[in-house]
């Protein structure tokens, strides 16, 4: 067995409460490395593609990485992969902090979930030993009140990922929540929530050993470094929510549902104005050099501020009120739910609302209240947080009258905060997204932020940029390390390899990394044609295309040029359109 | 001509905008750290460090210091990876 690896994964059937261990081969680990890698050939071999994602078959996985606990910094994370039930694609979504060290602790690489609990549960896992333990004391509970609760109760040395009252209730976009950390996208809690778990907790002492630690100790010191440098300093000093007035100058910010790309109101909760209202701190993962977390104090509670929350409960809504943007942030970490979906399917409804296709006239756009109103009743799907829980494309199938065309979404994923028709290399990125439109599984705006391309028009050549950031993501995301150190590596590819080499003993190479990451992304396209993806998935809402983005006349993408962009992203995967 | 600094540069200038005289992208490059010492880590050898992009009135990015400019033009400087 490979060193930095257990080379099994427990497998716990909460239906039954049986567990066990399933032995990992060192063939698959060296391929599938971990995190999203290896949790999507997990999900696949368990036969996630074919169970619908809230049922009792359907697995959900939880993948650790053989850097996991390791001295290299931001490598405290972890993957959790399921079949999503907002898109019914795959669905991976990651994680940071002490959850990932304690869970690889228990003598596993990843664990699997299936079968659903008979009552509310805690799934308690002690040094690899597996326990359900009764929680209907929790139900209803918060995510960060849970964590607090069940460290009270079960000891401080246990690290505990929770789901909120909008898992409980399956809202498609719940999250599994860890340490004020989200893994947001896509409706993991709401997975973990139809098999009745409110929460997994953990501790353990089983510890892998390196390969060659004198190695890993010096590559670690060096890499942590550099994470001090000029290259993290945005995260560190600023926090990504600086990013609200770079993507406003450039007409990138969607706003009003993505009517328009510039928001006259953003300096009003950008950085500099919350930093002026509120006091601010700020905070890390465990195992972190950079430090991204800048939380403000409000209302003598901490609100965690990130881009794209104040994007999505903010612009995109109409909003300018700082103070409702935090709430609004707020409120959806404690409920567990996802900010960008949230934000993108009030946005979509409020359209609805200002074109007469929905009779909720209290829900307008730049209304505070409304937003806030709304995602109460999306955590409690209660009257028309019944249909939005269930995202903005299936509120637009029940709403109809055409208004699908400006559902913010892709593949039922709700769209990050990039307008595509200003930023058309990550355009592609959105539109081929193994989960949808995502900015953290292709980092296509990169590319629109450099003169490689011109962001206003793609050209052919954007497709091999936009799948270099795609194979990039698809590395660190199994590696796994955080994306804020990305600008850190001289060669990525090169320096992965050495880590990897200092911690399994294999004699991995760059080459070899540039085809695992190609087999992880051509490893979640193998699931989701099992799951039912077609080729016309890959596109973006009409609302996009053939028209110009209001207020930029050279911000327009041609439905034959997007096409014509996919066809060649497909061509140059080695993928036969419709294969 | 302008320059207009987003992100990290603003921090490091202390100021949202400023006037230049530069025909060329480099000779911004060679100004801006004397008159604003926090940006020199951002320019180091007259040229832009990783972390930082420059867009041409909002439109091209640009990086070749040859690259001219016009009394007229808006040069945006902020940091390159603008997402997150």
């Amino acid at each position: 067995m490979a060193f930095g690896y257990h080379g099994r994964y427990l497998r716990v059937d909460v239906s039954s409460g049986e567990a066990g261990p399933v032995p990992l081969r060192d063939d698959l680990l060296r391929q599938y490395i971990g995190g999203s890698g290896l949790g999507t050939r997990l999900l696949m071999d368990e036969g996630g593609a074919a169970a619908h994602p809230l049922s009792a078959e359907a697995p959900i996985v939880f993948a650790f990485s053989p850097l996991v606990g390791t001295p290299l910094t931001t490598s405290a994370k972890f993957a959790v992969v399921c079949r999503s039930p907002l898109t019914e694609r795959i669905n991976d979504a990651l994680a940071g902090s002490g959850f990932a060290i304690a869970a690889k602790s228990c003598g596993c690489d990843a664990i699997v979930i299936v079968g659903c609990a008979p009552q509310l549960s805690v799934l308690v896992i002690d040094d690899g030993a597996v326990r359900l333990e009764p929680a209907e004391d929790l139900h209803g509970d918060a995510c960060s009140l849970v964590e607090a609760k069940l460290r009270a109760k079960l000891g401080t040395q246990y690290r505990i990922a929770a789901i909120g009252p909008a898992g409980e209730r399956c809202v498609r976009y719940a999250t599994i929540s860890h340490d004020s950390r989200h893994a947001g996208r896509g409706g993991t809690g709401a997975v973990l929530g139809s098999k009745n778990i409110k929460a997994v907790a953990v501790r353990g002492t089983r510890q892998c050993e390196w390969a060659d630690a004198r190695e890993l100790t010096q590559l670690s010191r060096d890499l942590s470094a550099r994470s001090f440098g000029p290259a993290t300093a945005k995260y560190r000093e600023l926090g990504t929510a600086t990013n609200l007035l770079t993507l406003n100058r450039f007409g990138a910010l969607p706003t009003r549902n993505f009517q328009r790309g510039t928001f006259e109101r953003a300096a009003s909760f950008a950085p500099a104005e919350l930093s002026a209202r509120y006091p601010r701190v700020r905070a890390s993962c465990v195992a972190c050099t950079i430090g991204c977390q800048h939380v403000y104090e409000l209302d003598h509670a901490a609100v965690r501020v990130e881009y794209e929350s104040l994007f999505a409960l903010g612009s995109l809504c109409g909003v300018a009120d700082p103070a409702a943007v935090l709430r609004a942030s707020s409120l959806c970490d404690e409920l567990g739910i996802d900010t960008i979906s949230t934000g993108g399917t009030i946005a979509f409804a409020m359209e609805c609302v200002e074109r007469g296709l929905l009779d909720q006239r209290w829900l307008t756009f730049g209304s505070g209240d409304a937003v806030l109103k709304a995602i109460d009743l999306i955590g409690r799907r209660e009257g028309l947080g019944d249909l939005l829980a269930d995202g903005s494309r299936r509120a637009a199938m029940a709403i109809g009258q055409g208004s699908m065309a400006f559902a913010p979404q892709v593949k039922g994923l709700e769209i990050p905060g990039y307008d595509p028709r200003a930023l058309q290399t990550m355009a592609l990125g959105f539109a081929v997204g193994a989960r949808g439109a995502d900015h953290n599984r292709s980092g296509a705006y990169e590319v629109d932020f450099s003169d490689k391309v011109d962001r206003r028009h793609a050209t052919l050549d954007s497709v091999r940029h936009a799948i270099e950031t795609e194979d990039r993501a698809a590395l660190m995301d199994s590696l796994i390390l955080c994306k804020f150190l990305r600008g850190v590596f001289t060669d990525f590819y090169d320096e992965s390899a050495a880590m990897l080499r200092a911690v399994t003993g294999w004699d991995v190479t760059a080459g070899e990394l540039r085809d695992t990451a190609r087999r992880i992304i051509a490893a979640k396209r193998d699931f989701n044609i099992r799951a039912g993806w077609t080729p016309q998935e890959d596109i973006l809402p009409e609302r996009f295309l053939d028209t110009p983005l209001p207020g930029d006349p050279a911000a327009v993408l041609t439905a034959d040029a997007l096409q014509e962009l996919v066809t060649e992203y497909h061509r140059q995967r080695g993928w036969a359109a419709g294969e | 001509m302008h320059v207009e600094f987003l992100g990290i540069p603003r921090e490091r200038a202390g100021v949202s905008e400023v006037e230049l005289d530069a025909a060329t992208l480099g000779d911004v490059l060679a100004v801006l750290p004397a008159r604003f010492p926090g940006l020199r880590e951002l320019m180091p050898a007259g040229a832009l460090h990783s972390s930082v992009a420059a867009s041409l009135n909002g439109d091209l990015f640009v990086s070749d210091p040859g690259t001219p400019l016009a009394p007229a033009d808006r040069l945006i400087l902020l940091s390159a990876d603008a997402g997150g």
